[in-house]
């Protein structure tokens, strides 16, 4: 028996230790185009120098010799030879498996904007070499543009900035961080970027990239005709899975790798987990790629259980969770930013600096967004992800929820709702 | 491992293991010195009322399968195979709230308001019992091995 995993980010590293928790002797050979273990969270703080690549590795260093995995590092894969069960590399090798785990993440999605494929300044921010060549260019440049102001996009931001560059970010919806929060958490946001000299245009699309004769990016165009004058770009308008190499394989793919409760594929024996696979979210009960890091790990982890004979299914797949601290204002938010009906009722509160709302439907919360005191969030992601009603609590205590409303202790000690 | 075990019924309400916990997590150590209204030393438990009023201490369970070391993607939460006990490395921790964001029981907070770090319970890993139950005065908290 042996196990390949492709990818050596968080989905292919919870696979391993999940093998061999069931498994302690068969072969595991990983295989990624990565030669670091690095938490790809953690880039911005690579591009400031608040981190060292090697601070931001996410597991022991005697990792792979305490597991026992075989380690091709810097190596990609072209190929899956599905009925001869093999993987070929880009070195030419050739490597059998009897169970094998596709992890190979996601990369910077480039929208089809004129020149953006051909300027030479032009970075995505998704993998430790997008940091360095933008730490690279950083030395030299003076304006970044940023496309898209998303969680990525702003964070990209911050770093330029705090790289002394002048930063401008567009964003196409009406606020920034469209995705994680509302109009008015975002606001608290769109002023402190502000307030650090970062320019921010919303309800705004790139049309065009200036290029000089040498490919050179020399000014971004939006649809409005401003011109903003740039030396870099970054792109951060959403990711595309890794599956180039999947070209001529007989799998199963929409928006990712299609794979059921347990992470396996249309394929008998080839699994998938993280970024690269689409699976059926719970809070909207869709299939679509649910790239954040507590899913990709969980996902690797039952991907590594059934490869190794266990029995394991996915049951709560919660995508929409997010959370962040820019310029040491913190949110925490789940599910709807807004209400999408009238079936919905709103509650807001503005207390001691801090703003949270929440969105609830017939005793079920479907939204809620916690800015400046994140304290206790976590209740409401639980009750969120799970449909729990809050129907029997207290009305006044609707924004202190705690696990006393559902204080229930088993034997072993674990609580439980 | 050991684990908290919680008899409501028997919680009054002082706060001593809020207390006891803030002392134990500051240099001096001492319930004399300690400053309960100190912004930046916040206990990592802490008593709350149910749905009838009754206040209800709830402490970090270590979980058998804990969201936060599953939503940590700096690698500085653990679970300790010998002990059970869920542990947080400061120095590795990115503030980025994910286990915030992902314990179910609410039991993950930040370090304080001008720290960005992430803050819990760490067994009171130089005591041979956690001082929170020590310094329950009715019983309601104690400590059982599983």
């Amino acid at each position: 028996m042996q196990y390949v995993i492709i990818g050596s980010s968080a989905a292919g590293i919870s696979a391993v230790s999940a093998i061999r928790e069931l498994d302690p002797k068969n072969s595991i050979i990983m295989i990624s185009k990565d030669k670091q273990i690095y938490s790809r969270c953690q880039l911005p703080e690579i591009i400031t120098g608040e981190r060292t690549l090697k601070e931001s590795c996410f597991i022991p260093a005697n990792f792979f010799e305490k597991y026992r995995v075989k380690w091709i590092d810097d190596t990609g894969v072209t190929h899956i030879n599905t009925d001869a069960h093999v993987v070929e590399t880009n070195n030419g090798q050739k490597i059998t498996f009897d169970r094998l785990l596709i992890a190979t993440g996601a990369s910077s999605f480039f929208p089809p904007i004129d020149n953006l494929q051909k300027g030479r300044q032009i970075c995505g921010l998704r993998n430790i070499d997008d940091a360095l060549q933008i730490v690279d260019y950083a030395h030299d440049m003076k304006k970044a543009v940023i496309i898209g102001a998303g969680l990525v996009g702003v964070e990209a931001a911050l770093a330029l900035n705090d790289l002394g560059l002048k930063v401008t970010l567009v964003e196409n919806a009406s606020h920034i961080l469209p995705l994680q929060l509302d109009q008015t958490a975002a606001g608290n946001y769109e002023r402190l970027l502000n307030e650090h000299q970062i320019n921010i245009y919303t309800n705004e699309i790139v049309t065009k990239i200036h290029l000089d004769e040498k490919q050179n990016v020399t000014h971004v165009e939006l649809k409005s005709g401003v011109i903003l004058p740039a030396d870099l770009i970054i792109v951060a308008t959403g990711i595309t899975p890794n599956i180039q190499f999947l070209d001529h394989v007989p799998i199963k793919i929409n928006r990712g790798i299609i794979v059921n409760e347990k992470q396996e594929t249309s394929i008998p024996n080839i699994y998938a987990a993280g970024d690269v696979c689409a699976s059926t979210e719970s809070f909207t009960a869709k299939i679509t790629p649910t790239p954040i890091w507590p899913l990709a790990i969980e996902q690797g982890r039952i991907a590594g259980t059934n490869m190794a004979g266990g029995n394991k299914q996915r049951t709560i797949n919660f995508a929409y969770k997010n959370s962040m601290n820019l310029f040491g204002l913190s949110t925490i938010s789940y599910g709807f930013t807004e209400a999408p009906n009238e079936n919905y009722t709103t509650h807001i509160q503005f207390e001691r600096g801090s703003y949270k709302k929440l969105i609830i439907k017939d005793g079920i919360l479907f939204g809620a967004i916690f800015q400046g005191d994140i304290s206790g969030a976590g209740i409401y992601g639980k009750l969120i992800a799970e449909k729990i009603s809050i129907n029997s609590l207290p009305p006044e205590r609707l924004f202190s929820i705690s696990y006393a409303n559902f204080f229930n202790q088993q034997e072993n000690g674990l609580y439980r709702y | 491992m050991q684990r908290i075990f919680i008899n409501k019924s028997l919680c009054a309400g002082c706060k001593n293991c809020e207390a006891a916990c803030m002392a134990e997590h500051t240099t001096h150590r001492s319930l004399w010195l300690v400053n309960l209204s100190d912004p930046s030393n916040k206990p990592n438990n802490r008593v709350a009322l149910d749905n009838s009023g009754q206040p209800t201490p709830i402490f970090c369970q270590h979980c058998d399968d804990p969201a936060c070391v599953t939503a940590c993607m700096a690698g500085a939460l653990t679970k300790n195979p010998e002990t059970g006990v869920v542990e947080h490395n400061r120095d590795k921790c990115a503030g980025c709230w994910m286990c915030i964001m992902s314990c179910p029981y609410g039991m993950m907070h930040t370090s304080g308001v001008y720290e960005d770090t992430a803050a819990k319970c760490d067994f009171c890993a130089e005591r041979g019992t956690p001082r929170c139950v020590s310094s329950c005065p009715t019983g309601a908290i104690t400590l059982r091995t599983i």
